[in-house]
């Protein structure tokens, strides 16, 4: 493991995201703009069913931008040298893929946290909501879990880019959206129906909003739903690995990685 | 002598399955030494590229062996990118980012100890000063060409795989890029495998050549030596009249002829026969104004090979 490749990849992500205004807007203005969005549905929702349950969908939407921008920044950020015709110069430098999705996943990290910040400091300002009322431990375990879970998430679609090159690249930032009901984001998990129900808590961010939902009432530390999530997102990381790395080998061996540029 | 600084050995890379599926390259063997620059050729769909791509190690061969500086590459693998490079044509580096910015990343990826000073010492080298903050999408084909070439310097590779690093380029900016590599292989004793469809380049810097086709070897030599192994010349004479005698010589000659008009023929003959074919027409009469003999080139060759006849190239 080299501090100086890790170090190369965290600065070109950070020069191509200075350079892309799509960026920009995919991983900060769209999603601020979605929790100001969901925000003013707080306000309204609060009217109508009071401020905790009105919350569920505010703090749901801020946490939720963790996954999104995390995975996102996995498995969008190989896309942009995809379509740059870069990819092979990276690969043939000695960088090993663990370094290289290690930094994509620090960087997705920290543009997580930043945006959460941001997004965070907008809820305090425009809907007298702070996220702190959760309690620093509970928000660390959230956001640990749910980045984790975007990291497993984000090289399963790595991988399947790799395997099956760009004709599937809207998966990239397509596919977590297709989840979303099923992780009980804004709502308890307790409304969808029965089978949905059992599918739900297959999942660890299921878990993480279940205790977000709880912290609103009680700010005591979720211990028992960060654990449950914390196993399932080993689970999940183990399968996630294996898939990417027989995705990876398939890839070379059927010549689609060299293929990827066109 | 100088050493091997890559070897291939039965190289093979199939596609699709054992049975019914089409096999790219064949198991070649070949060998690259010190300072050498071993051109890499053959019609579209040879297998040069796939064998590229195996070389870079971004497609597994099937079956056989690569080697670089006596280390097995697929064992050793990032010790041996450390310490070879690749530039392409078709291989680009990030638009989005400045020139700088770029080689900044590279240089990192390639844990060079003081980036900053060998970035600024190619920029000087490639005369690339002015251009440094501009984004590589701005940049002209030569330019990037050009960045491309720092790109695969900043590591001061041993060996570098070039990829048709002159498509596409204008015949101006192929010739300043052909003298930089000649620069370069004299300044920095590199070791170049080099494709390229362009043939009079090939013959300009190539030491030796490798000819593939449908997925083999079928030629390996230097160029003026595959050239030499054209039997056939071509002899244009230029002739004021007599043209009924000099059909009549070459058909008792058996040569092989055709006329173009009343006053020039065209002779496909033994490079050997020529002086012996001008002061036989000569001694017929026949009053020869011009005389042009268009020797075997490397395209000739590689005509050969594309049109299916490699077998002539085969030495025995």
């Amino acid at each position: 493991m080299s501090f100086k490749r890790i170090k190369a990849i965290l600065m070109h992500e950070f020069f191509i995201t200075k350079h892309s205004y799509e960026v920009i807007n995919d991983i900060g203005i769209y999603p601020l703009w979605s929790i100001i969005v969901f925000g003013y549905l707080t306000i309204y929702l609060a009217g109508v069913t009071g401020s905790v349950i009105a919350h569920y969908v505010l703090v749901g939407m801020i946490l939720w931008q963790i996954i999104n921008i995390t995975q996102y920044s996995i498995a969008v950020g190989v896309l942009w040298d995809v379509w740059s015709r870069n990819l092979t110069n990276i690969f043939i430098s000695p960088i090993s893929y663990t370094e290289y999705l290690l930094s994509y996943t620090i960087s997705g990290a920290i543009k997580a946290f930043i945006v959460i910040v941001l997004g965070s400091f907008l809820s305090l300002l425009i809907f007298k909501f702070n996220i702190l009322s959760l309690g620093i431990v509970n928000l660390t375990l959230y956001f640990l879990n749910l980045a984790f879970f975007a990291f497993s998430f984000g090289i399963i679609i790595l991988g399947l880019v790799f395997r099956f090159g760009t004709k599937i690249q809207a998966f990239a930032w397509g596919l977590i959206t297709f989840f979303q009901p099923l992780m009980a984001v804004i709502y308890p998990v307790s409304i969808l129906p029965k089978p949905l129900q059992t599918l739900a808590y297959l999942f660890p961010p299921t878990y993480v909003f279940e205790a977000t939902r709880a912290s609103l009432s009680d700010p005591k530390i979720q211990w028992s739903y960060s654990v449950i999530a914390f196993f399932l997102n080993i689970v999940f990381c183990i399968f996630a690995i294996a898939f990417f790395n027989f995705m990876f080998k398939k890839s070379k061996e059927v010549g689609q990685f060299a293929k990827l540029e066109g | 002598m100088s050493m091997s600084v890559l070897s291939v050995s039965r190289l093979t890379k199939r596609f699709g399955p054992p049975t019914g599926g089409f096999t790219a390259v064949n198991e070649i063997s070949f060998e690259m030494k010190e300072g050498e620059v071993l051109g890499l050729l053959g019609p579209n769909g040879a297998g040069k590229t796939t064998t590229i791509q195996m070389l870079l190690g971004i497609t597994t061969p099937t079956e056989g062996t690569i080697t670089y500086f006596g280390r097995d590459f697929f064992r050793n693998k990032p010790d041996c990118l450390q310490r070879i490079n690749y530039t392409s044509a078709f291989n680009t580096l990030q638009g989005r980012t400045t020139v700088w910015e770029n080689l900044l990343v590279f240089s990192n990826l390639y844990q060079i100890s003081d980036p900053e000073k060998k970035i600024m010492e190619l920029i000087e080298y490639f005369e690339m000063s002015d251009l440094l903050h501009k984004r590589y999408w701005d940049l002209s084909a030569g330019q990037r060409t050009r960045t491309n070439f720092m790109k695969a310097l900043l590591n001061d590779p041993q060996i570098i795989l070039m990829d048709e690093p002159t498509a596409s380029l204008d015949p101006d900016i192929a010739d300043k890029t052909l003298t930089l590599i000649e620069q370069l292989r004299k300044d920095r004793k590199l070791s170049i495998l080099f494709t390229s469809h362009n043939m009079p380049e090939v013959t300009r810097i190539c030491d030796r050549v490798i000819f593939l086709d449908h997925g083999k070897i079928v030629a390996h030599d230097t160029p003026l030596g595959l050239t030499k192994r054209f039997q056939s010349a071509e002899l244009k004479l230029t002739f004021d009249e007599k043209k009924d005698a000099i059909e009549e010589y070459l058909k008792k000659e058996k040569q092989a002829f055709r006329f173009d008009g009343g006053h020039v023929v065209y002779i496909t003959t033994q490079e050997t026969d020529i002086p012996k074919l001008i002061f036989d027409l000569k001694g017929l009469g026949m009053w020869i104004t011009d005389i042009e003999v268009k020797k075997p080139t490397l395209e000739d060759v590689f005509l050969k090979i594309a049109r299916g006849k490699s077998h002539v190239f085969q030495k025995n």
